[in-house]
């Protein structure tokens, strides 16, 4: 009897994401393709419905901060000390933003911290564009050349000593610009395109299952 | 044609949305026989991607050395606009957890929107428990970073500049800010595979680490590292719409240009 219990509990388990998630996902698909306003209705509360639980999760992500940093501090790891600050920072602004996100403390945070850091590291980009294009312009392969040879072509037709030294090179510019990339970008588009309507059917039709323990069917 | 679209807007379908049926509707029954197919044995011939090669060699390498390998699956999360990126991510980061679990690599996993946290932990759960190994599962091994796309790539390139990490492997939907961490791999002399769908992004990618894969390569994760059939069958599926789309786009170019 017990054996004919578990078996049952263990298919109900397999079964009933499966049944929840593709009965879902197709409801979103109707909503998505048709304009009837019931369905619309219960679409809108399902995607709501998910937003809530992803606000859930910051709280998992928030614990999830802590722990790895208490262990680095309970082991000594190197850089110990700025997880203790980092803890520290994380519990004051969980203080300053209990009354609510707009409080002036919050904001002064925002505005005085977090902003001018991200615009600190951001500006890191322009130098790492620099260096990543050096790497890309050593020579290893007949792709390397070709891609040196329109760097260069797209480069001086896109400044006015190009136009100076030929009229062929902003013609080649715009000509590279309009015809090879936008259909390579195109192509790469269509492409994904593909690929995410393959990797949602997949889930709709239970072949995939990234929300069971068993992930997927083979 | 008009008939068409009129008969749609009175059921409701508007253009756009009979445009995804068009799409939809040959690839569910496309997909099923194909799956069938393949059950039978009559399995599609794979053509090499690199980065998928690359994969096995890097876990291997950072096992030997006794390093940790990091893997990102992108700044996107589930339930998002980037799900599907994010779900190649994670059947990337299932096939390392598979193999971290045999061998006993520990890897680090960070993500930027917590509904992944929970999902990567169970990859990496689920794949120790598989093998028998469940005591050795350690769930901070995946790191929750940031929400913020610059917080999230800063605290990467701290990890990928301070811990002994062997390889870096970052697929799935990234922003400008894929370069601040891509780069820190690469002045470091990391092992790195990098895939994304943006073609905004893909220069990023392809100048600065060593095994691109690009755009729809990241959907086949599945199909070349876990060899699932369902995955297969939909990369053979992905084929044949892909050959429709090129015809139709030439019997588009044909008729316009002799009209």
């Amino acid at each position: 009897m017990r054996r004919i219990v578990n078996a049952v509990a263990v298919g109900m388990k397999r079964t009933i994401p499966m049944a929840v998630a593709m009965a879902v996902g197709f409801l979103i698909l109707i909503d998505f393709f048709f304009d009837e306003s019931h369905i619309n209705a219960l679409g809108s509360f399902l995607v709501s419905s998910a937003v809530i639980l992803v606000a859930f999760a910051l709280l998992l992500g928030l614990l999830n901060v802590l722990l790895v940093h208490f262990k680095r501090i309970g082991r000594r790891e190197e850089g110990w000390p700025y997880s203790i600050f980092l803890v520290a920072i994380a519990l004051i602004v969980l203080l300053a933003g209990i009354s609510g996100p707009e409080t002036d403390v919050v904001k002064w945070i925002f505005d005085n911290v977090q902003f001018p850091l991200q615009a600190a590291t951001f500006s890191l980009l322009a130098f790492y564009v620099a260096t990543a294009a050096y790497r890309s312009f050593r020579l290893r392969s007949l792709e390397s050349i070709a891609f040196i040879l329109t760097v260069i072509v797209v480069l001086l037709g896109q400044v006015p000593i190009g136009k100076s030294l030929s009229e062929f090179l902003p013609a080649a510019k715009d000509w590279i610009l309009d015809v090879p990339s936008t259909a390579g970008v195109r192509g790469i588009i269509i492409g994904v395109a593909l690929g995410t309507i393959a990797t949602g059917v997949r889930i709709l039709m239970g072949f995939d299952r990234p929300y069971s323990p068993e992930a997927s069917s083979d | 044609m008009e008939t068409i679209a009129t008969i749609l807007n009175n059921v409701g379908i508007g253009e756009q949305q009979a445009l995804m049926l068009a799409i939809l509707l040959p690839f569910l029954p496309l997909l099923l026989i194909l799956n069938r197919r393949i059950r039978e044995g009559r399995k599609p011939v794979l053509r090499s991607i690199p980065g998928y090669e690359a994969l096995s060699n890097y876990v291997g390498r950072a096992t030997e050395s006794g390093r940790s390998l990091h893997i990102s699956m992108g700044t996107g999360g589930i339930g998002t606009e980037a799900t599907a990126e994010t779900l190649a991510g994670l059947a990337v980061l299932e096939h390392i957890a598979t193999q971290a679990a045999v061998t006993g690599l520990k890897p680090i996993v960070t993500v930027s929107d917590p509904s992944l946290l929970p999902a990567a932990q169970d990859v990496l759960q689920s794949s120790y428990a598989v093998h028998g190994y469940l005591g050795e599962y350690d769930p901070t091994c995946v790191r929750f970073i940031s929400t913020d796309n610059v917080a999230y790539a800063a605290g990467v390139a701290d990890i990928l500049e301070h811990a002994e990490v062997e390889a870096n492997v970052m697929v799935g939907s990234f922003g400008d800010e894929f370069l601040l961490m891509s780069e820190v791999g690469a002045r470091r002399g990391i092992g790195q595979v990098g895939g994304t769908t943006s073609p905004l992004i893909l220069p990023f990618i392809y100048s600065s680490v060593d095994h691109a894969l690009i755009g729809e390569e990241i959907f086949a994760a599945g199909a070349y590292l876990l060899d699932k059939t369902s995955h297969i069958a939909s990369l053979a599926a992905q084929d044949w719409l892909r050959t429709a789309t090129i015809i139709t786009i030439v019997i588009g170019i044909l008729a316009r240009t002799l009209a």
